[in-house]
């Protein structure tokens, strides 16, 4: 029998492809059906964030923050606003920190949402991103409400956040946390059960929990591959500490331990909404830190008093100078640990600041995921990374 | 708070020999200033010793600094679950100095010395890929240098008579306005223009009053 | 309850409209309508987009197509693939690395076409304008029919602007485009 040169397939997955989860470009080298090697090529939504940054005042470098992991904005402005307070050397006021995390988790929730109902589109399911979206618009009214815009808030800002909740805000959060635990329940019936869903995900991409340490995982990842480790429990920051939620781990570390921690940190996040609509019933008080050399005065002060119009137009054309220094701070971001290093020379403009996204060690590990599954697969191990182009590219 | 921290950042630079050149700990963090050449037993101390266990290797980036002579600064961020702790690692390097790459420690480096090299040009040795990562495939230069401009140097559009994409010289509508408001009366120490004499002539006033 | 409820025909002209088509058709057995206006009918009534969502734009696009804001009672159905879209709808901001890409999908689709920049960055580079890797308007490389402005714009706004393609394609309309 002669030798038969067998070679591999080498194919081009993306950039534009329904299940590429943005501009993904996959080189795919396939023996049959069976994936090979898969190179990915991102840099297709590299926009220059970071060099854009150090050309912007600390205030005006937050909204790119938003735009970097866009299905959950807020919580990339958490990380920057904790770094720079850290740099500067103040505390938020406690309601303003109860605001952070209950927006924080408003959040998480956005963000698991999308996830889960594209991943189930990913393998076939179409009604969960419907009933999941409306769940998201409803979110992001109070995106909205409490900042203007419904997507990039802008709302988390060095020293606090930029205004208070509007009337009535609470008492809709009520309504809407009783509302979310049946629906959570409606798409579990549709997913957890079902045999189609099964079969695309359990065993797929088995990630070890060694392997995940050595690939840098973080967040749903790491807890699904059996390593209990959450920056909210860990190295709390805010009010988490008072925050009575559980962390769930899975087990067997594939694609289906995954969707169900994102599930059942869904409840949990309800669960610490519910904590946090509570308390700021009854915790007073500023939402960002008195201090005028760093948040604004209101516009109603500025227009009465000369001080008050100084610090306004001082703090809106320089700025305020951070101390010189640098640091590292992370946040339990919904994808994982986003941090952000940020390296200050004593200026009102950052001198270097860089974006640590979960999704670019997660990325590279589909490699390792993905060889020998299936092309399908493929769809299915992109889709339960939770992949987000404008943070790894950045 | 920063007793254990030092106390661990000692430990470390006896441990490993030369290979850590300073300790610090400032704001509750720990960095230490290593050598390019002891870097990865370093990082393979750190990972491996009982006392660190620095099981995840979280960042990998560069600092540009134009004005010294080993202009990078390639900064390494570890995380320890065990003992939640994290350390920061600092080696400095210029244009043409190659860093040992950590890829054999931690596989998760691959993709971040990539994109130091892409972004710096900061030269990666033994690196089991090291190609440009998140800017254009012919892109040239290192864009995220101080001396590389902010609208860079070309721009593309599409071209309908050679039917292709065309690189051309950056040509911006309205140039980007920089304000730099760095007040002259609170902290800042540049000299404003017209001001060069105003040192000497305090000087001199301060002698003769 | 928040429902959007169609307006309710109006009883008289529906039934002056259904009567007169009924007189026609059985006293003559065919129908005469101008031939642009039948042509921009089936054009608008059935435009499907293709769905070139690459980056924080998509999202909103993608809130446009869900329960809410529902696209496809307007016929605009989500359609991956290039060669059976009408509509491409860039969302979100083009980079250098991109635009062959984008403009090979382009190509790829059939005549007549149109395209919807999304979004202040696919209108003219938007946030990220000044800087290195940034295409500074998809209207570099593609051509542009509609602009919705907004970062992102809400669905509504998409929405909006979609119902303005439509307009522009009754108003322009002719056999070849």
């Amino acid at each position: 029998m002669p030798d038969v040169e067998i070679k591999t397939l080498t194919m081009n997955f993306g950039p534009q492809h329904p299940a590429a989860h943005g501009v993904l470009r996959l080189v795919v080298e396939m023996d049959g059906e069976i994936v090979e090697r898969c190179d990915p090529h991102i840099g297709l939504l590299h926009r220059g964030t970071e060099k854009l940054i150090e050309y912007k005042s600390y205030l005006q470098a937050v909204p790119y923050f938003d735009r970097l992991d866009y299905v959950s904005p807020m919580s990339q402005e958490h990380a920057y606003a904790l770094a720079v307070e850290k740099l500067l050397g103040i505390t938020v006021p406690e309601r303003g920190q109860y605001i952070r995390v209950l927006f924080a988790e408003i959040t998480r929730i956005l963000n698991h949402l999308l996830n889960v109902t594209t991943f189930a589109m990913d393998t076939g399911a179409l009604t969960p991103p419907l009933w999941g979206f409306e769940q998201r618009e409803l979110l992001m009214e109070y995106y909205e409400g409490v900042s203007g815009s419904r997507m990039h808030a802008a709302y988390f800002r060095p020293g606090g956040v930029h205004q208070d909740l509007p009337d009535g805000m609470l008492d809709s959060m009520d309504g809407w946390i009783k509302q979310f635990y049946p629906f959570m329940k409606d798409i579990e019936k549709l997913l957890n059960d079902n045999r189609i869903f099964r079969q695309r995900t359990v065993d797929i991409g088995v990630v070890g929990p060694q392997q995940a340490l050595d690939w840098g995982f973080s967040g749903p990842l790491i807890r699904a591959s059996g390593i209990p480790w959450d920056l909210r429990k860990s190295q709390p920051y805010d009010v988490y500490d008072r925050m009575d939620f559980d962390i769930p781990v899975g087990k067997s570390g594939d694609c289906f331990a995954r969707y169900l921690v994102r599930i059942e940190e869904m409840y949990q996040s309800a669960r610490i909404m519910e904590q946090c609509v509570a308390a700021l019933r009854t915790v007073t008080g500023q939402v960002r830190v008195d201090d005028r050399k760093i948040s604004p005065p209101r516009r109603g002060e500025m227009k009465g008093s000369m001080e008050a119009l100084i610090h306004h137009f001082k703090l809106y054309t320089e700025g305020y100078k951070v101390p010189a220094g640098e640091t590292y701070t992370a946040v339990e971001a919904p994808k994982g640990e986003f941090a952000v290093y940020l390296v200050s020379d004593g200026t009102n403009k950052p001198y270097r600041c860089k974006i640590r996204a979960p999704g670019f060690p997660h990325l590279q590990a589909l490699d390792m995921m993905t060889r020998g599954h299936q092309l399908a697969d493929m769809s299915a191990n992109i889709g339960s990374l939770d992949i987000v182009f404008g943070e790894i590219d950045r | 708070m920063a007793e254990p921290l030092q106390e661990l950042g000692d430990h470390i630079a006896q441990a490993t020999g030369d290979a850590v050149m300073a300790v610090y700990v400032r704001l509750g963090e720990l960095m230490l200033d290593a050598r390019p050449d002891g870097l990865v037993a370093l990082i393979t101390f750190l990972r491996d010793d009982p006392r660190c266990l620095f099981k995840q290797l979280v960042d990998v980036c560069g600092v540009d600094w134009p004005e010294r002579e080993k202009r990078f600064d390639v900064v390494y961020n570890l995380l320890s679950l065990k003992n939640n702790q994290r350390v920061r690692i600092k080696v400095a390097t210029d244009e043409s100095t190659p860093v040992p790459s950590v890829a054999s420690v931690f596989s998760s480096a691959g993709w971040f010395e990539r994109e130091a090299y892409d972004l710096y040009g900061v030269w990666f040795a033994d690196h089991p890929d090291l190609r440009r990562i998140l800017t254009d495939y012919g892109f040239e230069g290192h864009p995220l240098r101080k001396d590389f401009p902010l609208t860079g140097f070309v721009e593309l559009r599409w071209d309908d008579v050679q039917k292709r994409v065309v690189y051309e010289p950056v040509k911006l509508t309205q140039e980007f306005r920089r304000f730099d408001f760095l007040s002259p009366w609170e902290g800042a120490h540049q000299v404003l223009p017209g001001d060069e004499k105003a040192p000497a002539a305090a000087q001199e006033k301060g002698k003769t009053s | 309850m928040g429902v959007i409820t169609p307006a309710k025909p109006d009883p008289v002209t529906e039934a002056a409209l259904s009567r007169a088509l009924n007189d026609e058709l059985a006293d003559k057995g065919f129908v005469v309508a101008q031939l642009d206006k039948l042509i921009t009918w089936a054009r608008t009534g059935s435009m499907w987009g293709l769905t070139f969502g690459l980056a924080c734009c998509g999202v909103e696009m993608i809130h446009c197509w869900m329960s809410r804001y529902d696209l496809d009672r307007f016929g605009f159905a989500p359609m991956p693939s290039p060669r059976s879209a009408d509509v491409m709808i860039v969302a979100g901001t083009l980079t250098n690395k991109m635009a062959p890409a984008l403009r090979k999908v382009y190509d790829q689709m059939a005549e007549p076409r149109y395209v919807i920049s999304m979004g202040s960055c696919a209108n003219g580079g938007g946030y990220y304008h000044y800087s290195y890797s940034v295409v500074r308007g998809c209207d570099r490389i593609i051509p542009v029919d509609v602009y919705v402005p907004g970062c992102p714009p809400t669905a509504e706004a998409l929405l909006y602007g979609v119902l303005q393609l439509q307009k522009k394609v009754r108003r322009t309309g002719t056999l070849v485009r």
